[in-house]
C-alpha cells in the first residue's frame, strides 16, 4: 500500500494534466471552504444597481439581474453542490464497498439479488431516476443528497464487486478461512483493504459525475433552490440576459466547468497511477 | 447459444418488472400518502375531510398499494399510463409526439456520434501512449467534463447572440413535421455530440487496446503480416465485442442525456415534457416517461448482449455454464 501510494504521488506529479487537475481541485476546494471569509458582500443581499458590468470599482464581477454582487455569488456558488455530491457519493461508495465485497465473497442467492437490484437502477439513468424522487419527496438539500447517494450506489457496487471477485480465489483469502476467520472478518479485514484503491478511484470519478448531475438538476429547476447561489442555477437564472449580459452565463459556466475538468484530470491521473482503467467505470449521467 | 439468449431475455423481462416496481414505489408508496404527491399542500389544506376522502376514491387511492401496482403495471405494459390529474387527458396522447421527437434527435446524434467516436477511439488506441493518444485523451476528458448546459449556452451565445446564425430559442410545436424538427436540431445535436463523442471514444479506446493486446492479433503480428493489414483484418474484428460493451454503456445515457439539452434549446421532446410534468406534479406523466426511458435502456442493453453472445464463443460457453 505504501509503495503504491508513493508511486501514486510520483505519477500525480509527473503528468502535467494530472498536476493541473490537482491544482484546480485544490483551488476550488479552498475557495469553497473559505468563501464566507473572502466575499465582500452577502451572497443573497441586494447591494447595487442591477446588471452592472464586470470591472466596476465596487463590484469586481458586476451585479446580477436584481443587483446582488456576482463575485460573492460565484465564490459561494459551489459550496452546496460540492457538499451534496461529496457527502452523497461518500455514503454510496462506503455502503457499496460493504455490499459489493460481501456479494463477491458470499455469492449465491444474496449475490443474485444484489446484482438484480443494481441492474434495475442502472436501467434508469441520471435525471430520470432523480425526477421520480423529486416528485415523490419534494426538493430539499437533504433529499438531493440521499438521492445522489442512491444513484451512485449500484454502479459502485458493480465495480467494487468485480474487483473483489478477482481477490476471492487468492491464497490469502483461503488462508484466512482455514485459520477460522468468520465471513465478516474475511470481508472487512482481508478483502476490503485489498479493494481500497478501487474504492478511492470510484469516489473520485463518481464525485465529479455527481457534481455534473447536481448542477444539471439545478439548471433544470429540480436541484438546489433559489436564493441559494449555485452555478447551475445561476446559468439558468441568467438565460434571459444572454443578449445584454452574456457574462452572467459565462462566469458560472466557467466555474463549474473548471471544477469538473480538474476533478476528471485528477481522477484519471489517480486511476493511471494505481494501474486502473478510469474509462471503465465512467458514466456521464 | 439459444439457451444463453433465452436466459438473457428472461433477465430483461425481470428487470423491466423490477423497474416498474421501483417507479411505483418511489412515486406512490415511499412518500407516505400518495395524495400528497398528487395534490399540492395548498390544495389539501383548502379541502374538507370529506372532499379529501372523495378525491382519494376518485383517484383510486383507497385500494391497497399492491393491488394498485398490478393494475397500474398491467395497463403500463400495453402502453396505458392513465390520464393527467388536472385535465384528464390520456398520458399516452401527451407523450407520444415528444417521444418521437426525442427519438429523432437521439437518432441523429447517435448516427453521427458512433462513427466519429469509433475513428477517434481507434486512433487513440492505435497510437496509445504516443502524442496523438495524449492529445485525444486530454481533449476527451475536457469534452466529457463540461456540462451539457454549458456547451449549449456557449453555442447559443456564439451562434445566436454574437454571430446571429440561429434563433436563441426554438419555437416549434411538438407535432411539427420531422423536416422542421431536423432544421432546428443542429445546435442541440452539436451540443450533445461533443460530450458523447468524448465519452464513447474513450470507452472504445479501451476496447481497441484490448483487441490490440489479444493473442489473436499477437499471432498475426508474429507471422509477419503488415501492420495496416493487421489493423484492418484482425484488430477491427477483434474489437467488435469490447465495442459492443461500450455501446451498451453508451446507449444507457442517450435518452437521459437529451433532457438538459432539450431544456436549453426548447426542443419539444420528452425531456421538456418530463420537467414540465415534475413542476406541475403530473405523477402519471413522470411515471410513464421514467418507465419508458428505462425500458429503452433495457432493450438496448439486451440487443448488445445478444449480439455479444452470438459473436463471442467465450461468453457463449460462460453464460450457458452459469
Amino acid at each position: 500500500m505504501s509503495a503504491s501510494s508513493s508511486r501514486a504521488i510520483q505519477v500525480l506529479t509527473h503528468s502535467p494534466g494530472t498536476m493541473i487537475g490537482v491544482v484546480l481541485v485544490m483551488l476550488h476546494l479552498a475557495v469553497a471552504v473559505f468563501a464566507p471569509l473572502l466575499i465582500p458582500y452577502g451572497e443573497t443581499q441586494l447591494v447595487g444597481a442591477p446588471l452592472l458590468a464586470p470591472g466596476h470599482p465596487d463590484f469586481l464581477l458586476g451585479t446580477d439581474a436584481i443587483g446582488r454582487d456576482y463575485f460573492s455569488r460565484l465564490l459561494m456558488g459551489g459550496r452546496t453542490s460540492i457538499t451534496v455530491a461529496m457527502v452523497g457519493v461518500l455514503g454510496a461508495v462506503l455502503f457499496a464497498t460493504l455490499i459489493g465485497v460481501s456479494a463477491a465473497y458470499i455469492g449465491g442467492l444474496y449475490d443474485d439479488v444484489v446484482m438484480r437490484i443494481v441492474d434495475t437502477k442502472l436501467s434508469m439513468p441520471g435525471i430520470l431516476f432523480v425526477s421520480l424522487f423529486v416528485i415523490g419527496f419534494g426538493r430539499s438539500v437533504v433529499v438531493l443528497t440521499i438521492v445522489i447517494g442512491i444513484s451512485y450506489f449500484p454502479g459502485a457496487v458493480r465495480t467494487i464487486r468485480a474487483q473483489a471477485l478477482t481477490q476471492v480465489p487468492l491464497d490469502y483469502v483461503k488462508a484466512a478461512r482455514l485459520r477460522g476467520e468468520s465471513a465478516l472478518s474475511v470481508i472487512l479485514r482481508e478483502l476490503t483493504p485489498n479493494v481500497a484503491e478501487v474504492v478511492v478511484v470510484e469516489f473520485a470519478i463518481r464525485t465529479s459525475s455527481a457534481i455534473l448531475i447536481v448542477s444539471a438538476l439545478s439548471f433544470l429547476g429540480l436541484g438546489i433552490s433559489p436564493p441559494t447561489p449555485d452555478w447551475g442555477l445561476m446559468v439558468s437564472e441568467s438565460v434571459n440576459q444572454i443578449y445584454a449580459a452574456p457574462w452572467l452565463v459565462l462566469l458560472p459556466a466557467a466555474f463549474i466547468s473548471s471544477l469538473v475538468v480538474g476533478l476528471n484530470f485528477a481522477s484519471d491521473g489517480l486511476a493511471n497511477a494505481l494501474g486502473l482503467d478510469a474509462a471503465r467505470g465512467l458514466h456521464r449521467s | 447459444m439459444l439457451r444463453a439468449m433465452l436466459r438473457r431475455l428472461m433477465l430483461s423481462v425481470l428487470i423491466i418488472f423490477l423497474v416498474a416496481v421501483f417507479v411505483f414505489l418511489a412515486t406512490e408508496v415511499l412518500p407516505g400518502d400518495a395524495l400528497d404527491v398528487y395534490l399540492s399542500e395548498d390544495d389539501v389544506a383548502a379541502m374538507s375531510a370529506e372532499d379529501i376522502e372523495k378525491k382519494r376514491r376518485e383517484l383510486g387511492l383507497d385500494v391497497p398499494a399492491p393491488v394498485r401496482f398490478f393494475t397500474w403495471f398491467g395497463k403500463a405494459i400495453v402502453g396505458d399510463f392513465g390520464t393527467t390529474i388536472v385535465d384528464d387527458i390520456p398520458v399516452t396522447e401527451i407523450i407520444v409526439n415528444p417521444l418521437l421527437n426525442s427519438l429523432l434527435l437521439g437518432g441523429v446524434i447517435t448516427a453521427i456520434t458512433i462513427p466519429v467516436a469509433f475513428l477517434i477511439g481507434a486512433g487513440a488506441g492505435y497510437w496509445r501512449g504516443r502524442r496523438p493518444d495524449a492529445v485525444i485523451s486530454t481533449a476527451s476528458i475536457i469534452g466529457y467534463s463540461i456540462p451539457d448546459f454549458v456547451i449549449g449556452m456557449v453555442l447559443i451565445i456564439v451562434f445566436a447572440v454574437w454571430i446571429p446564425l440561429f434563433p436563441a430559442v426554438i419555437t416549434i410545436f411538438n407535432d411539427a413535421p420531422a423536416s422542421a424538427l431536423l432544421a432546428v436540431s443542429l445546435l442541440p445535436a452539436a451540443t450533445v455530440i461533443i460530450g458523447h463523442v468524448a465519452h464513447l471514444s474513450r470507452l472504445l479506446r479501451a476496447g481497441f487496446i484490448e483487441a490490440m493486446n489479444s493473442d489473436y492479433v499477437e499471432r498475426a503480428r508474429l507471422s509477419g503480416i503488415p501492420e495496416f493489414r493487421i489493423v484492418l483484418r484482425h484488430v477491427l474484428p477483434a474489437s467488435v465485442i469490447p465495442t459492443l460493451n461500450a455501446m451498451a454503456l453508451y446507449a444507457a445515457g442517450v435518452l437521459s442525456g437529451l433532457i438538459v439539452v432539450e431544456k436549453v434549446f426548447g426542443y419539444p421532446g420528452l425531456g421538456v415534457e418530463l420537467i414540465k410534468a415534475v413542476d406541475t406534479r403530473e405523477v402519471h406523466v413522470v411515471q410513464a416517461i421514467a418507465f419508458l426511458g428505462a425500458v429503452l435502456v433495457v432493450f438496448m442493453n439486451l440487443l448488445a448482449d445478444l449480439a455479444i453472445i452470438a459473436l463471442d464463443p467465450r461468453v457463449r460457453s460462460h453464460v450457458s455454464q452459469q
